[in-house]
């Protein structure tokens, strides 16, 4: 990790991304590389970054997806009649919502590298939501 | 029990914190004669009361300071930056709601001002109104909870539910150093105005905003340029209305718009970045170049200092902004190497840093943060650090009023 750290400054233009929200092409290559590996522990997946430890994390990260399509198609719907309708608005604005969750719950594992639902986990390693995800 | 003279909240010597053995309850308390009720209050244990109402000058010298930012809660860059000034990790309060939108660290506590929302996603459908409208905020309860958090009091906040759209139980917050407050509407009513410290606006213009927007959702399935635009667009109305006049009333606007040292560039991957602040601030001094009230065009670039393309502009002056005067510092263009930032920190003057190079080492910490090789990180940076001097002054002003008052 120290390597990718010194080398970010200087691999600035296309490597980091302007947004807050895209994940860092390092980070993502770096994650790749480990699932080919997926026999390698956990530990070392979540060393490297880029991922839901948990089941129930994973879960949620469908669950968002399905959410922003679902919501999407339905705008598109709802907003065909009159584009300037409250419905209109508030159908995109729900998928606003949807987005940056999802967004957000992706930059947290990615950059920040920790699961959410972690202290819950660690108190209830037993519930069906913390099952580390193996396949 | 010691004797202890009971302040108001509204006394800036001492504010008195109150600990009982159960859980306290604060949140609707509409006056500030808590302390009467709590005191009639006996324990679950039975007997009389065992409240202790503990008084302590130098408690309790909450800093409030609000940022509006259309991009979601909490976790954003700016936040991270602002709570590693202070030092530590801000991370979601331990065992509770895995899904709450609030940051802890150890100074600051980061409140996701979508948990004052009055109606849920359902609600909102149903009224037909966006996240975006006031009707969707409940602005008395976010006005008494910051005002009792302020004054040293825990609060029982509701939690806002953004994976459910539903509002979920409340989450006990106590009052924190500083108390930082975050979302859409931080600066829309007045009474809350008027508790800020200090306020940013983060204001992304329309075109960066888009560029930012399709990074963030292509990778999706059910989104494409369309669905994309069709979303910016349809928010717009409610923005420009009820989110977008709050600038005029922050201490300091961090403005986002394309570059202009690359012709027709579309892609907003080259910012340029404006730091708008407003002179007259208590505890604020803005940031300037070379010489303060003066007007200033300096391209670093050049023979001390090699710059890759576009290289890097900068500009600095005063300007008046809704009818304040303010000062305008620019950066337009992207950081390279690791010298060209401790080049461009070593002229600015008024950084508020601790030793020279702070700037640039809290660049470099997160230097795999969004925004770390523009104006967008370098002046998030700058105004952590702002509000650091901010909350010393304050809390050096605090706590030597006590000792005035002894000596009386």
């Amino acid at each position: 990790m120290a390597t990718l750290r010194l080398h970010s400054l200087t691999a600035a233009s296309e490597k980091i991304p302007t947004s807050p929200f895209a994940p860092s092409s390092r980070v993502l290559s770096a994650s790749f590389h480990c699932n080919e590996k997926r026999v390698s522990i956990r530990m070392t997946i979540n060393a490297m970054g880029g991922g839901a430890k948990y089941k129930g994390t994973q879960m949620r990260e469908k669950q968002l997806s399905d959410m922003i399509k679902m919501k999407v198609t339905e705008a598109k719907q709802v907003c065909e009649g009159d584009e300037t309708s409250d419905e209109c608005k508030v159908a995109w604005d729900e998928v606003e919502e949807v987005s940056q969750a999802k967004a957000d719950l992706r930059l947290r594992l990615e950059v920040e590298k920790k699961d959410p639902l972690e202290s819950f986990c660690l108190e209830n390693p037993e519930t069906e939501e913390c099952k580390v995800y193996d396949d | 029990m010691a004797v202890c003279p009971v302040y108001t909240t509204q006394s800036l010597n001492s504010t008195c914190s109150i600990s009982t053995p159960s859980k306290t309850h604060f949140s609707s308390h509409h006056n500030h004669l808590v302390f009467y009720r709590t005191s009639k209050r006996t324990s679950k244990r039975g007997g009389s009361s065992s409240c202790v109402i503990t008084c302590s000058a130098g408690d309790s010298q909450t800093v409030v300071i609000g940022l509006a930012a259309d991009s979601g809660c909490g976790k954003s860059t700016f936040m991270r930056r602002l709570t590693s000034v202070f030092g530590g990790a801000a991370e979601p309060p331990k065992g509770g709601n895995p899904d709450s939108n609030t940051l802890i660290s150890d100074m600051t506590t980061v409140i996701c001002l979508d948990d004052y929302h009055s109606l849920d996603r359902t609600g909102r459908k149903e009224k037909g109104v966006t996240a975006l409208d006031p009707r969707a905020n409940d602005f008395d309860l976010m006005y008494e909870q910051v005002k009792a958090l302020k004054s040293g009091i825990a609060v029982d906040k509701p939690i806002y539910n953004h994976v459910t759209g539903l509002l979920d139980p409340p989450e006990l917050i106590k009052p924190p150093k500083i108390l930082v407050i975050e979302g859409l509407h931080p600066m829309f009513d007045e009474r809350v105005r008027d508790l800020l410290d200090f306020s940013i606006y983060l204001d992304i213009s329309n075109e960066v905003k888009f560029a930012w927007k399709i990074q963030r959702d292509m990778a999706e399935r059910g989104h494409s340029l369309e669905s994309i635009k069709a979303s910016i667009e349809a928010r717009k109305p409610d923005f420009d209305a009820f989110i977008d006049p709050q600038k005029q009333y922050a201490d300091a606007v961090i403005e986002v718009l394309p570059t202009q040292l690359i012709p027709d560039d579309n892609e907003g991957k080259v910012l340029r970045v404006r730091l708008i602040m407003k002179e007259g601030v208590e505890h604020f001094s803005p940031v300037y170049l070379f010489d303060e009230g003066s007007t200033i065009s300096w391209i670093p670039c050049g023979r001390k200092l090699t710059c890759s393309y576009p290289g890097i502009k900068f500009s600095y002056g005063p300007d008046t902004y809704f009818g304040h005067e303010v000062s305008v510092l620019e950066m337009d263009g992207q950081f390279d190497r690791l010298d060209e930032l401790i080049y461009v920190e070593s002229h600015l003057s008024n950084l508020s840093t601790k030793f020279y190079g702070e700037v640039t080492q809290q660049m470099l910490k997160h230097a795999d943060f969004p925004g770390s090789n523009n104006g967008t990180g370098l002046f998030q940076t700058i105004v952590g650090l702002k509000i650091r001097d901010l909350y010393e002054q304050i809390t050096a002003i605090k706590t030597a009023a006590p000792l005035q008052a002894t000596k009386a």
